[in-house]
C-alpha cells in the first residue's frame, strides 16, 4: 500500500480537518499516512473521532508555514514546518507523495527544493482539476488545467512539456485513453496570442501523441472541448480564481434574493434539487486537490479551506497516482518525444 | 535492565488470575446487525466461526504466562447470545486450542417466554449477575482482568462490576443505576443480594475493549484509567505485557500471529504500537524494551536512523517532563450519570445525510 506524507499543520482548518481527513481514509481504504506536524495536537484530533491507528503514523514537528506567510522566507527559515518536513520525508523514501492544503507558493517552493525534476523537465506545473460541461455521454465531468500558478511566465518548450504532462496525468488518473489537449488562447485561430503562443501552437501540432484540439478561448474552458487546457500560470490562476469568484457570487446572489422575496424563496426552494447538483458540480472537495507535476515525487495542493472530505479525497488521488506510476508515465512520455523539444 | 514496569520481587504466592471475556465482537467477529446476518451465525458451525484476529493467541499467552509463574488462572467466557449456539461455540473454542474454565451464555428463551422481550437486549443485569456468581466461587484476592468490546455494554457493566467489588459501590447507589439502565425489576435485587456478598476489596486490574465499531478513544475517558480501548490485541498484549501479565515472548507470539494470518505487516505493528505509546497506556521506557526484542525478530520494522535524532529524543524527554502526572488511583465510583447520558447519546439515532462521494476521477 502506498504511504502518503499528509501535512497536518497546513490550511485555514489544520489540524483539525486534515486528521479528519486521514482518520476517515484509514477506515475506508488500505492507504497508509504519515501524518507531518505537531504529535499532541494530532493526536488531540485523533482520539476525539474513529480511526484506524493501524494505517496512521505520526511525524512530530514543531513549526508550520502560515497562509500569509512569505513563501520563499518561510521555505527557507522554518525548516522544522510541517510542509518542509513531510516533503524531505517523501524526497527521502519514507513516503511515496504528499498531500497539504497549506501555502501554495511555500508547496511548490519545497517540493522544487527537495524533490528532483524528472529527465529533461525545466519547470513544474501545478495542475487543477475543475468541472466543465460534457459534450458527449460517458466524458470525463472534469477538466485538467495546467499551469494554475507554478511558472507566471513559460517559453513555448514549457508550455509544451505542460500538454505532455497533463496528458499523461489524465490518461492515469482520469482514464481518458486519448485526452483532448487545448491551449489557452484569445481566438481559435493558430495565428492568434502573440509570439509564444503561436510557436507553441505550431510545436504542439506537430506532436503527434497528443490529441491536439488547436486554441481553446475562455468559453471553452467550461465546455468540453478539450479534457486538458494549458497556458501560463499567471494566466491560468487568473482564469481560476474568476471561476471560483463567479461561483461564490451566484451563491450570494440567491441568498440575497431569497432573503428579499418570498416567492424568489420559494422559487429556490422548487429548484433546489438542481441547485443541490449543480454545488456537487462545482465543490472542489470531491475532487482531491491539484498535483504540482514534474517532479519525481507527486505533490498535492488541496484548497486551502480543505475540509476532512477534501483532504480525503486528496490522499486517495496520491495513492491512485502513486499506483498508477504518474510521475513514470510523465517521464515516460517526455522521454518518448524528446522532452517537448520539437 | 529490564524497564517494563513488573510487580515487585517477592516469595508470597501471587494471587489468582481471573480472565473473563466476552464472546461475540470480542472474540468472534460475529455479524449480527441485520436478521439476516443474525439467522446466519445461529446455523453456523465452530468451522464456520471467525475469531478477531490475535484473540486466541492473546489468551494463550494470559495462561502461559500465568503458569510460568506458577499463578493459579482461569479463564471464563460470559455471553449473551442463547445456549442453542453453545455448542457450535465450544467446537470454534477446541479448534482454536482455547483451555478454558467455564462458559456462560443467556437464556434468551426464558425471556421470550415469559413475555420479556426487553430482556433480549437488555445484557447489563445478566452480565453483571453472572460476574458476581463467578466473583463469589473464586478464591480471596483474586484479581481479574475483563475483556469486552465497544457494541453495547461491557464498558458499562465491567466499570459497574469492578466498582462493586472494590466496595466503592454499595447496593444503595447500585440499585438507581441499574434502574436507570431498564434492567429487569426482578433481576435488580438479585443483582443487589449478589453485590452485597462480594464487595470489598480491589479485584479488577484492566478492562479491556476492543474498538471493533472504531469508538473514538477519547469517548472511554469517563471510564477513567483502569479501561482500556484498544483497537487490536496486539495493543492489548503490549499494556498486558506493560502490567507484568503476559512477557515479551508472547507478545511476539501474538505479533507473529497477526503478520502470518492476519494480513498484518511490521509497518501495522508498529503503528499500533506507536497509537498505545501516545495514548499513554504505556510508557516510553515499557514501549522500547519491548520493541526491541520485536525488532531484532523482524515483527518490527527496523529502528530508523535518522539525522538529528538525538534532537528528537531530547525534545521527546523534555515533552515527557511536561506531561501531567498519571491519574491518582481512583477512590470513589466512577460518575455513572455521565456515563449513562453518554450512552443515551450514543445509541439515538444520528440524523440522515447524503452520502458522501468519493474522490472523483
Amino acid at each position: 500500500m502506498p504511504v502518503i506524507a499528509v501535512d497536518a499543520m497546513g490550511g485555514d482548518h489544520g489540524p483539525a480537518e486534515a486528521v479528519r481527513g486521514v482518520a476517515q481514509v484509514s477506515l475506508e481504504t488500505d492507504i497508509e499516512c504519515l501524518l507531518v506536524g505537531d504529535e499532541h495536537k494530532i493526536q488531540a484530533v485523533l482520539e476525539q473521532v474513529p480511526y484506524n491507528p493501524e494505517s496512521i503514523e505520526i511525524l512530530h514537528c514543531r513549526d508550520q508555514i502560515g497562509m500569509d506567510d512569505d513563501p520563499r522566507e518561510a521555505v527557507k527559515q522554518k525548516k522544522d514546518a510541517s510542509l518542509v518536513v513531510g516533503v524531505r520525508a517523501v524526497a527521502e523514501g519514507r513516503a511515496e507523495a504528499m498531500v497539504s492544503a497549506g501555502n501554495t507558493g511555500a508547496s511548490i517552493l519545497a517540493c522544487a527544493k527537495r524533490f528532483t525534476l524528472l529527465p529533461g523537465i525545466r519547470r513544474a506545473a501545478l495542475a487543477s482539476v475543475y468541472p466543465r460541461y460534457t459534450e458527449y455521454p460517458g466524458q470525463d465531468p472534469l477538466a485538467l488545467l495546467l499551469d494554475a500558478g507554478a511558472t507566471v511566465h513559460c517559453e513555448p518548450a514549457e508550455l509544451v512539456q505542460f500538454a505532455l504532462m497533463g496528458s499523461a496525468y489524465a490518461r492515469r488518473i482520469s482514464k481518458v485513453p486519448s485526452p483532448r489537449v487545448g491551449l489557452l488562447n484569445m481566438g481559435r485561430e493558430d495565428t492568434k496570442g502573440g509570439e509564444a503562443l503561436v510557436e507553441t501552437n505550431r510545436r504542439l501540432r506537430q506532436l503527434p501523441v497528443l490529441n491536439f484540439v488547436g486554441n481553446v478561448e475562455g468559453h471553452d474552458l467550461v465546455r468540453g472541448r478539450a479534457d486538458v487546457i494549458v497556458c501560463e500560470g499567471m494566466l491560468g490562476n487568473v482564469a481560476l480564481k474568476l471561476f471560483e469568484g463567479v461561483s461564490e457570487v451566484l451563491t450570494d446572489v440567491a441568498r440575497a434574493a431569497a432573503e428579499r422575496r418570498l416567492m424568489w424563496r420559494v422559487g429556490l426552494r422548487l429548484l433546489s434539487q438542481g441547485i443541490e447538483k449543480v454545488q456537487a458540480l462545482t465543490d472542489y472537495s470531491q475532487y482531491g486537490g491539484s498535483p504540482i507535476l514534474g517532479f519525481e515525487h507527486l505533490f498535492i495542493k488541496c484548497h486551502g479551506r480543505s475540509q476532512a472530505r477534501a483532504i480525503a479525497n486528496g490522499v486517495k488521488v496520491a495513492a491512485k497516482a502513486v499506483r498508477d506510476r504518474v510521475p513514470a508515465e510523465i517521464a515516460d512520455a517526455l522521454s518518448g518525444h524528446g522532452g517537448g523539444h520539437a | 535492565m529490564s524497564l517494563i514496569r513488573r510487580r515487585p520481587v517477592s516469595h508470597a504466592p501471587l494471587p489468582a488470575l481471573l480472565c473473563r471475556w466476552d464472546l461475540d465482537k470480542t472474540y468472534l467477529r460475529s455479524e449480527f446487525d441485520t436478521l439476516r446476518q443474525l439467522w446466519r451465525t445461529a446455523r453456523e458451525s465452530g468451522a464456520d466461526k471467525v475469531e478477531v484476529p490475535g484473540v486466541a493467541d492473546v489468551i494463550k499467552a494470559l495462561r502461559n504466562a500465568a503458569d510460568r509463574r506458577g499463578r493459579p488462572v482461569a479463564i471464563h467466557f460470559i455471553s449473551a447470545s442463547p445456549p442453542q449456539i453453545g455448542k457450535a461455540i465450544r467446537e470454534k473454542l477446541a479448534l482454536d486450542g482455547i483451555r478454558y474454565d467455564g462458559i456462560v451464555f443467556k437464556n434468551q428463551l426464558q425471556h421470550i417466554a415469559r413475555g420479556r422481550f426487553r430482556n433480549l437486549r437488555e445484557h447489563v443485569g445478566f452480565k453483571l449477575a453472572e460476574l458476581l456468581r463467578g466473583r463469589q466461587g473464586s478464591a480471596p484476592g483474586t484479581r481479574e482482568v475483563l475483556f469486552g468490546d465497544d457494541w453495547e455494554s461491557d464498558p458499562l457493566t465491567y466499570s459497574l462490576y469492578a466498582d462493586v467489588v472494590a466496595g466503592r459501590l454499595p447496593p444503595d447507589r447500585l440499585g438507581p443505576i441499574l434502574t436507570r439502565i431498564g434492567v429487569d425489576p426482578e433481576a435488580v435485587p438479585v443483582v443487589l443480594g449478589l453485590a452485597e456478598e462480594v464487595g470489598g476489596a480491589e479485584g479488577v486490574e484492566r478492562i479491556f475493549i476492543n474498538l471493533e465499531r472504531r469508538t473514538p478513544p477519547a469517548s472511554f475517558q469517563l471510564f477513567g484509567p483502569r479501561l482500556v480501548p484498544a483497537f487490536n490485541y496486539f495493543q492489548t498484549a503490549i499494556v498486558l505485557a506493560a502490567d507484568g501479565l503476559i512477557d515479551t515472548e508472547d507478545v511476539a507470539r501474538v505479533a507473529r500471529a497477526l503478520l502470518d494470518r492476519s494480513g498484518y505487516t511490521p509497518r501495522r505493528l508498529e503503528n499500533s504500537l506507536a497509537d498505545v505509546l501516545r495514548r499513554n497506556l504505556v510508557s516510553l521506557d515499557a514501549a522500547r524494551s519491548l520493541s526491541e526484542p520485536l525488532r531484532a525478530d523482524g515483527l518490527l520494522p527496523p529502528a530508523r536512523r535518522r539525522r538529528g535524532e538525538w534532537v528528537e529524543r531530547m525534545r521527546a524527554r523534555l515533552r515527557r517532563l511536561r506531561r501531567p502526572t498519571p491519574p491518582a488511583p481512583q477512590t470513589g465510583p466512577l460518575d455513572y450519570d455521565a456515563i449513562l447520558d453518554w450512552y443515551r447519546d450514543r445509541f439515538r439515532p444520528a440524523p440522515t445525510r447524503p452520502d458522501d462521494a468519493g474522490a472523483a476521477s
